[in-house]
């Protein structure tokens, strides 16, 4: 069984390499699928010499391709983050928006919409900039909870989150009863969770912003694997852990941030690819970080492509789909783990 | 030399005080027990002892210098800590748990060296868990989960072994199997152990000294064989029963209000 060999660099590699060209094909393959039909062969067929607009060519590139690449920074961004909160957490029921980043996020959102801005930051509307604004304040502010409340403790932490959700939800709802209707349509759109096409230049920053956090997370991931045994037993083994708590907190929220701010609130990503992912290929976070990663990618591009294609020509939103394949999965995993162990009790 | 030195120990929690001006020092290579009765402070004093806990006053020295002024990682080096076993929330196998062990040592790429699989494979060798190496933790018993964790340690290679509670829970015979492991590590490889425990009858066969920690203050380090006297052991655990001795092991068996022999019962 793949989960009883120790692993080495050798086989990590050959996994990854192998799970970043199945990403490279579901990827290919996704962008060939769609309402419209598109031939590669007219899009780069013919290098345009006459300077007409060849509408294959603008299909692929500016629409397809682009909210391909999309989907699959927010999904390897939400599969991360979800390994990183399941670690930490030790709790494998946790995922990237267990501390709250979800309402913050949301309540950043519902403000920006209320308020009716009407301006643009890089070329991001004030929803994305609240969002993302939003979701790292209440993640700030959930940890500085938890460390007032016990000495950065797990339990303080989670309550401190579920709480600070439950706040910020209730002053959602408050937002959203005193709205508009137009207003109340876009907010529930965003917290369905969406992909739509996206510019270039936000995808390259976003993109950068989320591998730079992948790469920093599994530097320090044989320490993450330690952290999963308890604080006391990492650092009398010698791990600086409120260094690598913190760092692994602040990466995990601000590529969650990233991913929200881009596509709103899309469940279950984060809590089942990073379960599956560990499945398969064991729970060490040298492997489950960088293979959750693409997994994620694979998983929010083929959801995102069901979602554009089941109710064509019109559209679903994608979080609508990861809810409906991730929602019965979850139900058997709290199943399963609250009768094996009690995960609270150590 | 003295490898822990404790000076005027003293802790407290909000709720009060648990400790109060504790001095005593364990020598390099000895095998120490603490017992006593709940809340008397064993855990906590196990926990100054690991850096885990701040003295409160007085000072805990680890190879003559404060165990505070360690950073995580030297400390890691001079003292490994086992706590009582538990099944960890992920599927962690036992080679991969001991090799966690060597984490501060690992290479920039996040790997372990070559030694550092030599040196886990010695103390998978030394705690007899090898022959289940490749098992999760989950799939083993309690007995084997605790060689593991304590297997672990070894392979930190620490001059100091702390242990809270090493054998609770286990059957006699596990019971006896770490202790005889216990044993080894300190003529083998001299280490240095200290052991909580409530077993004070099995402890006293195995250790140096015992160290007596009851809750109004009273302390009393010793050999072991001399922590048998009835009114030690009523002055701080509060029980009567029979010290005995069979062969050269001395034991104590507690009576209870209901048992047969005790004075004024009728039989």
């Amino acid at each position: 069984m793949s989960t009883n060999e120790l692993l080495t660099g050798k086989r990590l590699i050959g996994r990854v390499a192998f799970s970043v060209m199945l990403l490279a094909a579901v990827m290919f393959v996704c962008s060939l699928t769609g309402a419209e039909s598109v031939s590669l062969k007219k899009a780069f067929g013919s290098v345009s010499t006459t300077g007409a607009i060849n509408p294959d060519y603008e299909i692929f590139m500016q629409v397809r391709v682009p909210r391909i690449v999309l989907a699959a920074i927010v999904g390897a961004a939400l599969a991360c983050s979800g390994v990183v909160f399941q670690g930490l957490l030790r709790n494998p029921l946790a995922d990237p928006y267990i501390l709250g980043i979800s309402s913050g996020a949301g309540l950043g959102a519902v403000i920006a919409v209320i308020s009716g801005f009407n301006w643009m930051l890089w070329g991001r509307s004030p929803i994305a900039v609240f969002a993302f604004l939003g979701a790292l304040g209440t993640v700030w502010l959930v940890w500085l909870i938890g460390r007032l409340a016990g000495r950065s403790n797990v339990t303080s932490l989670l309550l401190a989150g579920v709480v600070v959700n439950a706040f910020f939800s209730a002053i959602i709802m408050f937002l959203t009863s005193i709205a508009r209707s137009d207003q109340i349509f876009s907010t529930i759109f965003w917290l369905m969770g969406n992909i739509t096409e996206e510019e270039w230049f936000i995808l390259w920053l976003s993109g950068g912003c989320v591998i730079t956090g992948v790469i920093a997370l599994f530097y320090i991931s044989p320490q993450l694997n330690v952290i999963s045994f308890g604080q006391d037993d990492a650092r009398s083994m010698g791990i600086n852990t409120p260094a690598v708590q913190t760092i692994a907190f602040a990466v995990a929220a601000a590529i969650t941030a990233v991913a929200v701010s881009l596509s709103g609130l899309i469940g279950f990503v984060g809590l089942i690819v990073p379960h599956g992912v560990r499945l398969v290929f064991g729970p060490d976070h040298r492997q489950l970080l960088p293979v959750s990663a693409i997994v994620g990618a694979i998983f929010l591009v083929a959801c995102d492509t069901a979602a554009r294609i089941v109710v064509a020509p019109a559209q679903l939103p994608v979080g609508v789909v990861t809810a409906i394949v991730g929602g019965p999965f979850f139900l058997v995993l709290l199943i399963r783990h609250t009768r094996k162990v009690g995960w609270l009790a150590k | 030399m003295n490898m822990i030195d404790v000076s005027h120990l003293g802790f407290s929690y909000s709720e009060g005080d648990v400790l109060r001006d504790l001095s005593f020092q364990v020598e390099r290579g000895s095998f120490l027990t603490i017992a006593g009765p709940n809340g008397a402070g064993k855990s906590t004093l196990l926990n100054l002892l690991s850096g885990r806990l701040k003295a409160g006053s007085g000072s805990v020295k680890i190879d003559a210098a404060d165990v505070q002024s360690y950073p995580a990682a030297a400390l890691a080096r001079k003292v490994a800590v086992v706590r009582q076993e538990f099944v960890p929330m992920f599927g962690f196998s036992v080679l991969e748990t001991v090799l966690m062990a060597r984490v501060p040592c690992y290479g920039p790429l996040g790997f372990e060296s070559k030694r550092d699989r030599e040196i886990a494979g010695g103390a998978l060798e030394a705690t007899d868990t090898a022959k289940f190496a490749r098992r999760q933790l989950g799939q083993i018993s309690g007995g084997e989960r605790q060689r593991v964790f304590i297997a672990r340690a070894l392979a930190q290679d620490t001059p100091v072994l702390l242990l809270d509670e090493p054998t609770s829970f286990l059957d006699l015979r596990h019971q006896v199997r770490i202790y005889d492991l216990l044993k080894k590590m300190q003529i083998e490889q001299g280490k240095t152990i200290v052991a909580v425990t409530h077993d004070i009858n099995l402890a006293a066969q195995y250790c140096d000294d015992v160290l007596l920690i009851g809750t109004q203050g009273h302390y009393y380090k010793g050999p072991g064989r001399d922590v048998f006297s009835p009114e030690k052991i009523e002055k701080v655990f509060g029980v009567t029963g029979f010290a005995g001795r069979i062969g050269s092991e001395k034991f104590f068996l507690p009576l209870g209000k209901y048992a047969r022999d005790r004075h004024g019962n009728v039989p």
